[in-house]
């Protein structure tokens, strides 16, 4: 009797382990696809020639909406706002086109920026856009957005209908590239609570229809005052990169975003495309010596504060052997923030020379020990490099970074940390970064020195002859010579951010963007992708077309 | 030679079985630690091998091990395990006593938290304080251990509240014994089987307990071999076909936590006095 009760209360122990245990992978599992089989099924409707559908990346779902006050289009990652029309566009090469504007001139103190716009345009509820709207959409985004900085602008004001008048609080050369990202809403129809789900444009396409966590479906805007859109209907999933890729299996999805590590697969009936970007990742070296700042925190690096290391790991890496290592062979090497911009500043190049950055760490008293890590006074070249906890790639390139230094005779850990202490935490430690934008302005981010302090923003550093070169260039009075000016902040022919000069952040990568997409797609031209997987691809959607529609819908 | 059909005895073969259990334990413990140097390694000119190829059990997109991962990860889950079981065995025992020898109002306040942290889904639970506690190794530990008390303390408690009016306890009060040897001498013995028992019963849950957190992303750093970490970065290679990366880390968690369990069960038979002579 006993004997048995006890074989079952053990079986069933065991039983309950076992079942716990499944269940507590499945509950896991779950949270992972919760939001992929959301998006996959009943989204199909009736594919035609003229519509399009494509998966993106859950973060890529605007969380405030699509009002420009709080970051559509103008925020982390910059793109046009598809639903709302702006003053100016970047072009291909990323020199500056027109939208709204006509034309437009900035007086000689670069204070005051003076825009024409047309007079043909009307919002899709009938109403016509003048130059009070525009006035209103700044002076609004002035006010509400935390995302992206204003603080160079003072007021807008419309001179008349069709002339919209900027008053700067500082001269700002590249204005024309925030006109570019900043969509005009309706001052008569514009209530910031329901806004950014409920949308009146101007611009090529109107929101149909947005479920939250799911999708939107942009439909063309029959009033467009530019050429008609060709894709009369773009619908955007939101999925995780896995269920992107079987979505595309299924053929579920025209277009889906997916990244190296599912590069070496294939998908009947869909090819790989890859797309250029300006999406890069590189390290921060703190360029001052160890210590704490005003606010207590740790700021400065013993190791990288010396000049001369910082130029050995910025030609000890091999930056090709990352990109066939991690990327798959699907990126090209970063030398700085701004690669193949306009602004550019071709000197930032540094070619792979490992003796060299020996060389260069004898010369600055770090030698060779016995156990293969350098010693300088009895201390070791250590560095503990840190990547934002959760993204593979990151971690695959800072492990790679990594294994590169050890050969260098640095000694190297990793950390994964959270963005919650990864901008602190940065100020002492290399963290890998992502940038790319399409604008001069990341230049002045990175590299000047915050107004009142001794530091640049995200890493210690600061050089007075490149701040300088970077005021110039904001107050110039013409764009095209401020590109000069930007070139010259990277390097002079004495100082600058480049190899030969104080080489404060190490640039690894530029990651191409990745895409299946449905054979007989064709996806125009794009311009080089800024960071952020996301809405850059469909900046030009209404120039797509299909040259023959192969699935069987 | 009469004998050569030796009956097993029971309680040898159980003795056996522990034996062997804890050896296997303590050798993955070990290995795992040993490994954990290799476990971290990354080798970019052997991505994404099957297993054979890329050695026992393959290796990850980063060139690592999985055999070296598998065993590390194990090795960490099995120390946070045996470290978090006894602070929470530990936290059972005083709590439970205390409620049961202390009075009623100590004994209602004890209560009222065992109900409270017993209310909180366990997950959500050991979530919340290992963010509060900054993640990483400190805040697994703190979550899971600060979580995992109440049953064994509610156990404890009326174990205590039971021996307390038994008659052999009234007795030796009456004759004198002082409190301290009371508890000593009498009700420590009696307690004993059931606390052991509680505390190894209590480590499959810590470890899975640690696995999820940390594979929700809550508990270890991704840059550590740890269980947790394996199978949430093995979730998006799995569309892929890389089965290798989920399977085997999955199943040695299993068999751990089972072995575990097993481990209890056995012990609680051996010591139990009822089934002690079986």
């Amino acid at each position: 009797m006993r004997a048995d009760r006890i074989e079952k209360s053990q079986w069933k122990r065991a039983v309950s382990v076992l079942l716990s245990a499944a269940l507590s992978l499945g509950v896991l599992a779950g949270c992972q696809s919760g939001n992929a089989s959301a998006g996959q099924s009943e989204n199909i409707t009736g594919a035609s020639a003229d519509s399009v559908v494509i998966a993106m990346d859950p973060n890529s779902e605007p969380e405030a909406g699509f009002d420009p006050a709080y970051g559509w289009g103008a925020g982390e990652h910059v793109h046009e706002p598809l639903i709302q029309s702006t003053l100016t566009v970047t072009n291909t090469d990323l020199t500056i086109g027109y939208d709204l504007a006509t034309d437009y001139s900035v007086s000689e103190d670069g204070l005051t920026w003076t825009v024409t716009i047309r007079d043909d345009v009307s919002f899709t509820d009938g109403e016509p856009l003048t130059a009070e709207d525009v006035a209103f959409t700044y002076n609004t985004v002035k006010e509400a957005s935390s995302v992206n900085d204003f603080t160079m602008l003072d007021s807008a004001e419309a001179a008349d209908d069709t002339t919209v008048v900027f008053h700067m609080t500082r001269p700002f050369s590249i204005w024309p590239y925030t006109m570019a990202i900043v969509g005009i809403v309706p001052e008569h129809a514009y209530d910031s609570a329901s806004y950014g789900s409920n949308p009146i444009g101007s611009g090529r396409y109107i929101l149909k229809q947005w479920d939250r966590g799911q999708q939107v479906i942009l439909e063309a805007n029959p009033d467009y005052y530019g050429e008609a859109p060709e894709m009369q209907q773009v619908t955007i999933l939101f999925m995780e990169e896995d269920a992107a890729f079987l979505a595309a299996q299924a053929g579920q999805v025209d277009v889906a975003y997916t990244s190296a590590t599912y590069s070496d697969q294939t998908v009947e009936g869909y090819s790989l495309a890859s797309y250029a970007s300006v999406d890069n990742r590189g390290f921060n070296l703190p360029a001052v010596s160890y210590g704490a700042d005003s606010e207590g925190r740790t700021v400065g690096n013993d190791f990288t504060s010396d000049v001369l290391v910082r130029r050995a790991i910025n030609i000890g890496i091999d930056r090709q052997e990352m990109i066939d290592n991690v990327l798959n062979g699907y990126g090209s090497p970063a030398y700085s923030v701004c690669d193949g911009l306009p602004w550019y500043n071709e000197a930032s190049r540094a070619e792979y020379d490992p003796e060299g950055a020996a060389d260069l760490l004898d010369e600055a008293g770090w030698v060779m020990g016995e156990d293969g890590i350098r010693e300088k006074d009895g201390v070791k070249a250590e560095l503990n490099l840190l990547y934002s906890t959760g993204d593979s790639v990151r971690q695959a390139l800072t492990a790679d970074f990594a294994s590169q230094m050890e050969e260098l005779g640095i000694s190297c850990s990793i950390e994964g940390v959270g963005w919650d202490t990864a901008y602190d935490r940065a100020l002492s430690e290399p963290l890998l970064w992502g940038w790319g934008a399409h604008t001069p302005m990341e230049l002045y981010n990175i590299y000047h020195t915050i107004q009142g302090t001794d530091s640049a923003e995200y890493s210690p550093y600061s050089n007075p002859t490149v701040d300088d070169y970077m005021d110039q260039a904001l107050a110039s009075s013409d764009l095209e010579d401020s590109y000069e000016l930007w070139k010259l902040a990277q390097w002079d022919g004495t100082t600058g951010v480049t190899q030969d000069g104080d080489i404060p952040w190490v640039w690894l990568v530029n990651i191409d963007h990745l895409y299946w997409v449905r054979d007989g797609l064709q996806i125009a031209e794009q311009k080089i992708h800024p960071h952020g997987h996301g809405w850059s691809l469909v900046n030009n959607v209404d120039q797509w077309n299909w040259t023959e529609r192969n699935d069987d819908h | 030679m009469k004998h050569d059909r030796k009956e097993k005895n029971r309680r040898k073969s159980t003795i056996l079985f522990l034996a062997a259990a804890v050896l296997i334990l303590a050798a993955v413990t070990a290995a795992g630690i040993i490994l954990e140097g290799t476990a971290t390694e990354t080798d970019f000119s052997r991505t994404n091998l099957a297993p054979g190829t890329g050695g026992l059990f393959g290796t990850d997109w980063m060139g690592r091990d999985m055999f070296a991962r598998t065993l590390a990860g194990l090795s960490l889950s099995i120390r946070i395990g045996i470290l978090t079981a006894a602070v929470s065995a530990v936290i059972a025992l005083l709590a439970g006593t205390a409620a049961a020898t202390l009075g009623r109002r100590a004994d209602a306040v004890i209560s009222w938290c065992i109900d409270l942290v017993m209310g909180i889904p366990h997950i959500l639970l050991v979530m919340l304080i290992s963010i509060a506690c900054g993640r990483g190794f400190a805040g697994v530990v703190a979550g899971v251990a600060l979580s995992h008390w109440p049953s064994l303390a509610r156990v404890i408690r009326g174990e205590v509240i039971q021996l307390r009016q038994a008659p052999y306890i009234l007795v030796a009060e009456k004759l004198g014994v002082s409190k301290f040897q009371n508890v000593r001498r009498h009700m420590i013995p009696h307690l004993l089987p059931q606390f052991l028992t509680g505390l190894i019963l209590l480590f499959p849950h810590a470890i899975l307990h640690e696995a999820s957190v940390t594979f929700l992303g809550f508990g270890l750093s991704s840059e550590q071999p740890a269980i947790g970490v394996i199978l949430s970065e093995s979730m998006q290679y799995l569309t892929t076909g890389r089965w290798w990366l989920a399977l085997f880390p999955g199943l040695a968690l299993v068999l751990a936590v089972i072995l575990f369990a097993v481990l209890g069960e056995r012990l609680r038979q051996l010591m139990d006095p009822s089934s002690v002579h079986e």
